[in-house]
């Protein structure tokens, strides 16, 4: 079942143009990694999916939901597409273990032993049950994004977005992050990734999509398009980053 | 030139009769014009066109006069509008109208310094505006703001002295009276210093401690 629908999807920022009619159909528990060189519109169209980014022209379906419908609840939206960013944006006056049960009690309204019990599941999965009573502030940042990935689901989204989740790492710590996203993957979570992680793309990834230029200039499983790229963008794209 | 310290010992009760009205009326500005800096914040950032031109136009003009003006507004230009006002209360009502402007602008700065990402990852969770500034914003605003407001305290507690100009008896004017009557200038001049220097290091070690134990979570923080 197919659970993202993006028609030719236009964004301006002004008078720069940086979505220009992007098409792109994604199933329920696939995994679609995006890459492409910076600048490409990759996090522009990632932003665009749970309405970060407002949209010039075109649609958005998200789990039936119409983003280009101003009688959409955007919230409802954004309950059921959780965010991963590149900078973590952990709320640093609450303990990890609030900062994974803030939504839940203020959004979801769950009572607090129930979003106690479930924030301190979620940590123990992503290996953090001993870090629930610190601040953001004394992690590191592998630990960080790992709260904050436990934080988007605790939510219970239906899909995940991450947005280059491992560009402010150190790459030792690279690992761990990649390793609870993995496990979320192999769980049947629908998972659309931005990420120069090829190696990741790679293993992890049942589609992976070339952006260039605010488009999608190809898209095919990871063999096709590691191995076998048939467009020229992409052959000098990846011929610098593998 | 001997210096005597002996003759100030009979006016010593008046000094820190000075140095109470000094105080006194810092925390009522302090208080009274921290509170009317979030309305004039609120005012500036809001959506109603008039009252943000309004807001904004107070703040500048209070930034860039001088207390000294101000004060001599309130209390010589008012009563040909048939306002008298007693000294201490022009005095008060002279630095909370100032302090309002600054703590506005430091409130400003707080909020806008709060990283942009926080708020985004608010919303990414389905919190709406009010919940996002409640849960999210408000407190690494607060925290990024307090070292400002208590500096402005410190600066207030200074700038209260002007009071003297408008024969408020507080410590400078105490200082003034002493100096008058004992002809001791130099010793009544340092003692004075000397109690001004001593409340606004005692402020600013409360401040530095108060920051310590009301943020402890920012250490270490990106905020």
């Amino acid at each position: 079942m197919t659970v993202i629908f993006v028609e030719n999807l236009n964004k301006k920022f002004g008078p720069n143009h940086v979505l220009k009619g992007v098409d792109c159909h994604i199933r329920e528990r696939e995994v679609v990694c995006v890459i492409g060189p910076s600048g490409s519109g990759k996090s522009t169209f990632l932003r665009c999916m749970n309405g970060l980014e407002s949209i010039t022209s075109g649609s958005i379906v998200i789990n039936k939901h119409r983003l280009d419908d101003s009688k959409t609840n955007i919230n409802l939206v954004r309950q059921e597409a959780g965010m991963v960013f590149q900078h973590f944006n952990l709320f640093p006056h609450l303990k990890v273990i609030d900062n994974v049960m803030l939504a839940p009690l203020k959004v979801a309204k769950v009572n607090k032993d129930e979003a106690r019990a479930k924030a301190e599941m979620l940590l123990a999965k992503v290996g953090l049950a001993e870090k629930m009573e610190a601040f953001p502030g004394s992690l590191s940042g592998g630990q960080m994004q790992r709260v904050a990935i436990a934080r988007a689901l605790a939510m219970d989204p239906k899909i995940m977005l991450f947005d280059e989740p491992t560009s402010a790492l150190d790459p030792e710590i690279v690992g761990e992050v990649l390793t609870v996203m993995k496990d979320l993957a192999n769980e049947g979570m629908t998972m659309v990734v931005v990420t120069h992680e090829m190696g990741f793309a790679r293993e992890v990834a049942d589609r992976v999509l070339f952006m260039d230029q605010g488009l999608i200039v190809e898209e095919g499983s990871p063999d096709e398009i590691f191995s076998s790229p048939r467009n020229a963008r992409t052959q000098g794209f990846l011929s610098k980053v593998l | 030139m001997a210096l005597y310290f002996g003759d100030l010992l009979p006016f010593s009760s008046l000094l820190l009769e000075g140095l109470w009205t000094a105080l006194y009326i810092t925390l009522v500005a302090m208080v009274a014009g921290s509170a009317l800096g979030v309305f004039l914040y609120l005012g500036k950032v809001g959506p109603g066109k008039a009252v943000s031109i309004f807001c904004s136009c107070y703040i500048e003009a209070i930034r860039n006069t001088p207390l000294l003006v101000q004060l001599y507004l309130i209390y010589f230009a008012l009563p040909a509008l048939g306002i008298n006002l007693e000294p201490i209360w022009a005095a008060v009502i002279g630095l909370t109208l100032n302090n309002a402007a600054y703590t506005a602008e430091i409130y400003r700065a707080g909020f806008e310094s709060v990283p942009h990402g926080l708020r985004e990852a608010g919303k990414a969770l389905g919190m709406k505006n009010a919940q996002i500034v409640r849960y999210i914003v408000l407190l690494p605003a607060t925290r990024n703001v307090f070292p400002a407001l208590t500096n402005q305290l410190i600066l207030l507690f200074l700038a209260s002295s002007i009071g003297s100009i408008i024969s408020l008896p507080e410590l400078t004017n105490a200082i003034m009276s002493v100096s008058n009557t004992t002809y001791r200038t130099i010793e009544v001049l340092a003692v004075g210093g000397l109690l001004y220097l001593g409340v606004s290091a005692l402020l600013s070690l409360a401040s530095k401690r108060a920051e310590t134990t009301l943020f402890r979570w920012a250490v270490g923080a990106r905020v």
